[in-house]
C-alpha cells in the first residue's frame, strides 16, 4: 500500500504550517509574560 | 563522495559563522548568569520560569541533532513511517505534561529524578536508575557531540574533529557562566532560529522540486519508501514511541525543567511544546525523500540531510543549514550538561561521598562536572565508532524500561519497589536482547513490555503503601543562599 502524492502532500504542508506559525506564537507569549514580568 | 569537496561552503566562511554564534552564546550566559549568585538560581533558574521561556526550552531541548539529522536519515531509510514515526517523539513531552503538575507539587523543592527515585524506591533502584539515567545522558551527548562535527565536515570540510571541539566548547563555556538560566534564555533565540530555517529551507525545497517529481522518483526507485505496510517501520513506529516516552519520563533533562517552571506552568509549558514539537521531523525528514529524485549519493546515511539541503539551496541555503543546527546541537547539549551536572552533583557527589556539602561546594562540583562532561563526551566522540541512529536507539533499550516505574511510583501508591527494580533491570536486559537478536526498532519496545509486566504483576502480588510526604521533605539540597 503506496502513500499517494496528495496524502503525503498534505501531511507535510501541515507541519509547515504549524512549525512556521511557532515561532510567532512563542514571541507572543514572551510579550506577555514579559508585560505580566513572568519572564523568568 | 568526498564531503570536502563537496561541502558548499568554504572553511572560512565556516568558522565565521561558528565564530560569531559562539561569541554570541557566551556573551549571553554571561549576561544571564552574572547575578545568578543562589544555588537555586544557578541550577534551575530560581525556579519562576514563565510560558514563554518554558516552552520554547522544552521545545528546544528535543530538537536535537537527532531531529535534525537522524529524522531524515530514517526517513531515508525506512520512509515515511520514519518521518512519522519521529514524530511520535512528541507523545513523551505531552505525556510528562500532567507528571510536571505531580511533580512540583509533590516536590515543591526537589532537584533531580535521583531524588524521588531515591526517596520513592530506596537505594538499590536509585542506583540502578543513576546507572541508566547516566548512560543514556553520555549516550545522548556523544550522539550531539558527533553529529555537530559530521554536519560542520558535510557542510564546510572543516574536519570532523575541529567541529565537534568547537561545539562542545562552546556550550561548555556558556553552561558554566550562566548555568540554567543561560540554558534557557539561549535556548529561546535557538528555538526561533531552529523554526524559521527549518520553515525557509522546506519551502525552497517544495518550490525547487515539487512534490510530484519527489513521489515519482521515490515511487521509481525505492518504492518502500512510501510503503504504508512495511513492517520493521511499523514497528520502529511503535517503537519510538516508547523510546520517546522512556526518554522523557526518567531524564533529569525534563525534570529538571519541572522543577525550575513557576506554578501552572509546567502543564501548559510541556503540552504547547510537544504540540509545536510534532511537525518538526515530518518537514525534516521530507527532505530526505528528495535524494532518488535529486539522483544523489550518499556516502553516510547521517549526512543525508545536510547533503540533500545544500544541494537543493547552494550557499545560502548551507548557511542556514549550519546556523539551524548549530541551534538544535546548542540547544540539547546545554540543557544535558545542566541537568546531567547537577545529577551528579546531587546524587553521587554529594549522596555518596559529601553529605554535608554546603552550597558554595554544590556549584563549585556542578561547574566542574560540566567541563568534565565536556571532555568525556570528546574523548567518546573522537574515534567516530557508530552512527547517530545507532547510538541513539541502543540507549532505547534502557530508558524504556524506566517508564513504569517512574509512572507508577508518581500515581500509584501501592508500587512495589522491589517490581520497579525487576522492570528496570529485566527491562533494560530483555531490550538489549532484542536489540541485538532483531533490531534496533525493536528495543524500547521490548524494554517497556518487559518492565510493565514486571512492575503490574509485582505490585499486583505486593502492594507496598507509600506516604506521599516523604517526598516533599526530602529537599536537603535546598540552600536558599551561598554564604
Amino acid at each position: 500500500m503506496t502513500m499517494p502524492t496528495g496524502i503525503l502532500a498534505a501531511l507535510v504542508l501541515a507541519a509547515l504550517a504549524i512549525t512556521a506559525a511557532a515561532p510567532l506564537l512563542l514571541l507572543a507569549l514572551l510579550i506577555r509574560d514579559w508585560k505580566r514580568k513572568q519572564l523568568w | 563522495m568526498n564531503s570536502v569537496n563537496s561541502a558548499i561552503l568554504d572553511a572560512s566562511t565556516g568558522w565565521a559563522i561558528l565564530g560569531g554564534f559562539s561569541l554570541l552564546w557566551v556573551a549571553l550566559g554571561w549576561y544571564w548568569g552574572r547575578h545568578a549568585q543562589q544555588l537555586d538560581d544557578y541550577v534551575l533558574a530560581g525556579r519562576r520560569v514563565g510560558l514563554a521561556l518554558g516552552t520554547a526550552t522544552a521545545m528546544a531541548t528535543w530538537v536535537t541533532s537527532n531531529t535534525t539529522m537522524a529524522a531524515p536519515q530514517l526517513a531515508f531509510q525506512i520512509g515515511v513511517w520514519g518521518m512519522l514515526g519521529y514524530s511520535l517523539g512528541s507523545i513523551g513531552l505531552l505525556m510528562f505534561a500532567p507528571l510536571a503538575t505531580r511533580i512540583r507539587s509533590l516536590m515543591p523543592n526537589g532537584y533531580t529524578s535521583g531524588d524521588f527515585v531515591r526517596t520513592r524506591y530506596g537505594h538499590t533502584a536509585w542506583r540502578v536508575f543513576l546507572a541508566i539515567s547516566l548512560f543514556y545522558s553520555l549516550g545522548w551527548l556523544v550522539s550531539m557531540g558527533m553529529a555537530g562535527g559530521i554536519l560542520i565536515h558535510a557542510l564546510t570540510g572543516i574536519p570532523y574533529h575541529y567541529g565537534m571541539t568547537v561545539i562542545l566548547a562552546i556550550c561548555v563555556g556558556y553552561t558554566l557562566l550562566g548555568g540554567f538560566r543561560a540554558v534557557i534564555g539561549t535556548d529561546f533565540i535557538q528555538a526561533l532560529l531552529i523554526l524559521t530555517g527549518l520553515v525557509v529551507i522546506a519551502f525552497l525545497a517544495i518550490r525547487q522540486v515539487g512534490f510530484e517529481s519527489i513521489h515519482s522518483a521515490v515511487l521509481a526507485e525505492r518504492p518502500e519508501l512510501l510503503d504504508l505496510l512495511m513492517p520493521a517501520a511499523i514497528m520502529f513506529l511503535f517503537n519510538n514511541l516508547l523510546f520517546g516516552i522512556g526518554e522523557v519520563f526518567h531524564s533529569n533533562v525534563w525534570w529538571s525543567r519541572a522543577f525550575s517552571f513557576r506554578e501552572g506552568v509546567g502543564f501548559k509549558a510541556y503540552t504547547l511544546a510537544g504540540l509545536l514539537w510534532a511537525p518538526i521531523p515530518i518537514v525534516a525528514g521530507f527532505v530526505a525523500l528528495a535524494v532518488p529524485s535529486l539522483h544523489l549519493n550518499v556516502p553516510a546515511a547521517d549526512m543525508v540531510g545536510p547533503m540533500v539541503a545544500a544541494n537543493l539551496l547552494g550557499v545560502t541555503g548551507a548557511v542556514l543549514v549550519l546556523v539551524m543546527v548549530f541551534a538544535a546541537l546548542s540547544s540539547s547539549l546545554d540543557s544535558l550538561l545542566a541537568a546531567t551536572s547537577i545529577l551528579i552533583v546531587e546524587d553521587i557527589y554529594r549522596r555518596h561521598f559529601k553529605p554535608h556539602a554546603s552550597a558554595e561546594d554544590m556549584r563549585r562540583a556542578a561547574a566542574r562536572i560540566i567541563v568534565g562532561l565536556g571532555v568525556l563526551t570528546w574523548l567518546l566522540c573522537a574515534p567516530r565508532l557508530t552512527t547517530l541512529a545507532e547510538l541513539l536507539y541502543f540507549t532505547g533499550a534502557f530508558v524504556a524500561s524506566t517508564i513504569w516505574p517512574i509512572a507508577a511510583g508518581l500515581f500509584w501508591q501501592r508500587t512495589n519497589s522491589n517490581a520497579a527494580i525487576a522492570g528496570m533491570v529485566l527491562g533494560s536486559a530483555a531490550g538489549l536482547y532484542s536489540y541485538f537478536a532483531i533490531g534496533f526498532y525493536v528495543a524500547a519496545l521490548t524494554g517497556a513490555a518487559v518492565s510493565m509486566l514486571c512492575v503490574l504483576l509485582g505490585t499486583w502480588l505486593a502492594p507496598r503503601e507509600f506516604d506521599w510526604a516523604q517526598l516533599r521533605e526530602d529537599h536537603p539540597l535546598h540552600v536558599k543562599e551561598l554564604p
